[in-house]
């Protein structure tokens, strides 16, 4: 749900996780599709600027360690996506849906 | 699992590199023959050093750690990656003392070279093509060229061998006369098309800039089919029937094409960048992209009427090949050390950003003075002055000497700050046995 009230803190948690390449963080490189939240369950899309990143499953599961510690989110669970593959138009779009 | 496309061995095959480079450098310093003088032993063996040990080294290391990434599949039959390290480095390493022996003490060794060699390239190209293949690389726009640098790879060993056997009467000997055709697959055609199509998209991802392609990328991969087969045609006459005289230009023509759309290309790549200020191995791209444009401006002179020649090759595999291959070098090293080091702790804590773990300004620095030694050296060839060609070598070798300072120092996590390291470093070329639990 969009307006749930637990959206805000966990699009700040993942604020808080910065793409080392670039010092942007993942919302503000545009790499987080979706978040939705369902009571105490978090459920998180995300992609990586390029299918193959080495980096990809590190990322995720950094993502969901944050995720994971907003007070109030007791289940989170965070995949990943490619398609439609991330552009650079998305920098500083915030989160797609 | 974590890191599933990360490839384990390719600080190995950087570090091995680089000891050739540094090795060939050294050599060169007092044994470089004169302009002219080239295609002695020595001249022959130095030439060897650079172009398999050094540059091949380094680009199938390169190769098999981002063809995975690009392609987005994973590398079959990843372990034989050291076992073609290995080969790839012994028979480098007798086949530059077999062309020593050319100058006096039996051509034993320059026969046994191939084998090694052989089987060194035939793993490495098992493992890329297996990767290629199976992922459709014809139909991507870095895959073409790659696909079509393997086969310059295949044809280049070919008639680099059977000159090698040349000498022992063998059924498998080539001709002498393939010479230019063997330079020209193995410059241009292996690691010229190799490192144009590793670069598309890893540029586009140090730059962050949109993944170009289209029909700018179709058109040059044409040009560069057109390259590969005139010089391939040229290879299978040779020492049977005799080369059309246009034959040659005109395959030097190509390359020419294919280098300025490829320069073309990655200028509409730098231009519709989203990084504000490139970093030092993007910066320091833009001379050796000005050394291919040299290079693709001698070559047809030196098909032509033969003058010009050395210079145009020293301009490719040093001032080009070799000077964006250190600037690269830097970039893939500090990328992987973050990921071995850092990756673990995503989001657990706050963690240092991959550039920090280098030092921008010595690296242009050294870089720089790469580029000044490449620049000597190429007007010394074209001057026909043996000691400036001297004098140029002992620049690039000082140069080559800090480069390595600085990836050992990337390595060694050397510029964070104490508190920013962890307690325990990963080795420093050799694969890490397990990741780190943290
Ligand atoms: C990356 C691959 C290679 C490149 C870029 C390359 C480049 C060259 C160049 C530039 C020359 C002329 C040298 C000069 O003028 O001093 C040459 C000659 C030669 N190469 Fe290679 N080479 C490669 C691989 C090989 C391999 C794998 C072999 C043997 C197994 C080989 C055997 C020879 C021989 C025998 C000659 C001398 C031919 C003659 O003078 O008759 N090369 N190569």
């Amino acid at each position: 749900m969009t307006g749930d009230p637990l959206r805000q803190p966990v699009i700040d948690a993942l604020s808080g996780i910065i793409d080392p390449e670039t010092g942007h963080d993942l919302v503000a490189m545009g790499l987080i599709r979706s978040v939705e939240i369902e009571g105490a369950r978090a459920r998180v899309t995300m992609t990586t600027t390029i299918r193959g990143c080495p980096m990809a499953e590190m990322l995720r599961l950094g993502a969901e360690a944050a995720v994971a510690s907003v007070p109030g989110i007791t289940d989170a669970e965070v995949t990943l996506e490619w398609e439609p593959p991330w552009t650079p138009d998305r920098i500083g779009g915030g989160v797609w849906a | 699992m974590p890191g599933k496309h990360l490839a384990r061995w390719t600080l190995s095959w950087f570090a091995s590199a680089l000891s050739f480079l540094l090795a060939a450098l050294a050599l060169a310093v007092p044994f470089a023959p004169a302009p002219g003088a080239w295609l002695e032993g020595r001249g022959l063996a130095l030439v060897h050093l650079l172009a398999l040990g050094w540059l091949s080294q380094m680009m199938i290391g390169a190769s098999l750690q981002f063809l995975p990434v690009l392609l987005a599949r994973p590398l079959p039959w990843p372990w034989l990656s050291p076992l073609s390290l290995a080969l790839t480095g012994v028979g480098t390493i007798l086949l530059a003392l077999g062309f020593i022996g050319l100058e006096g003490g039996g051509t034993g060794l320059l026969a046994l070279a191939p084998l090694p060699l052989g089987a060194g390239l035939g793993l490495f190209l098992l493992m890329a093509g297996g990767t290629l293949l199976p992922a459709g690389g014809w139909r991507d726009d870095a895959g073409r060229p790659v696909l079509l640098a393997l086969a310059a790879l295949i044809l280049t060993f070919a008639s680099g061998g059977g000159m090698a056997l040349a000498g022992t009467g063998g059924p498998v000997a080539i001709s002498p006369e393939a010479l230019p055709f063997h330079v020209g697959l193995g410059v241009a055609g292996w690691l010229g098309l190799a490192t144009a199509g590793v670069s598309y998209r890893l540029f586009a991802m140090f730059l962050i800039a949109p993944d170009g392609g289209g029909r700018l990328r179709r058109i040059t991969a044409g040009a560069a089919l057109c390259l590969t087969g005139l010089l391939t045609l040229g290879l299978g006459l040779a020492g049977h029937w005799p080369a059309p005289g246009w034959l040659l230009p005109a395959a030097m023509i190509c390359a020419s094409v294919t280098a300025g759309l490829y320069i073309a290309d990655i200028a509409q790549v730098w231009r519709s960048r989203r990084r504000a200020r490139p970093e030092v191995n993007m910066r320091m791209t833009r001379p050796a992209l000005a050394f291919l444009a040299l290079a693709a401006l001698l070559a047809p002179v030196a098909a032509i009427d033969g003058r010009f020649a050395e210079a145009a090759v020293f301009a490719a595999l040093v001032g080009w090949l070799s000077g964006l291959t250190l600037a690269q070098m830097v970039k893939i090293t500090s990328f992987l050390t973050w990921i071995q080091v850092f990756s673990p702790r995503i989001g657990k804590q706050k963690l240092p950003q991959v550039h920090e773990l280098v030092d921008d300004a010595a690296c242009r620095r050294w870089l720089g003075l790469w580029f000044a030694g490449a620049a000597l050296g190429t007007a010394a060839l074209l001057a026909e002055h043996a000691q400036g060609l001297r004098l140029a070598f002992a620049v690039l070798l000082v140069a080559a000497l800090g480069i390595a300072r600085e990836v050992r120092a990337i390595r060694r996590l050397a510029h964070l700050s104490f508190a920013a390291r962890p307690p325990v470093l990963p080795p420093l070329f050799l694969p890490q046995l397990r990741m780190d639990p943290t």
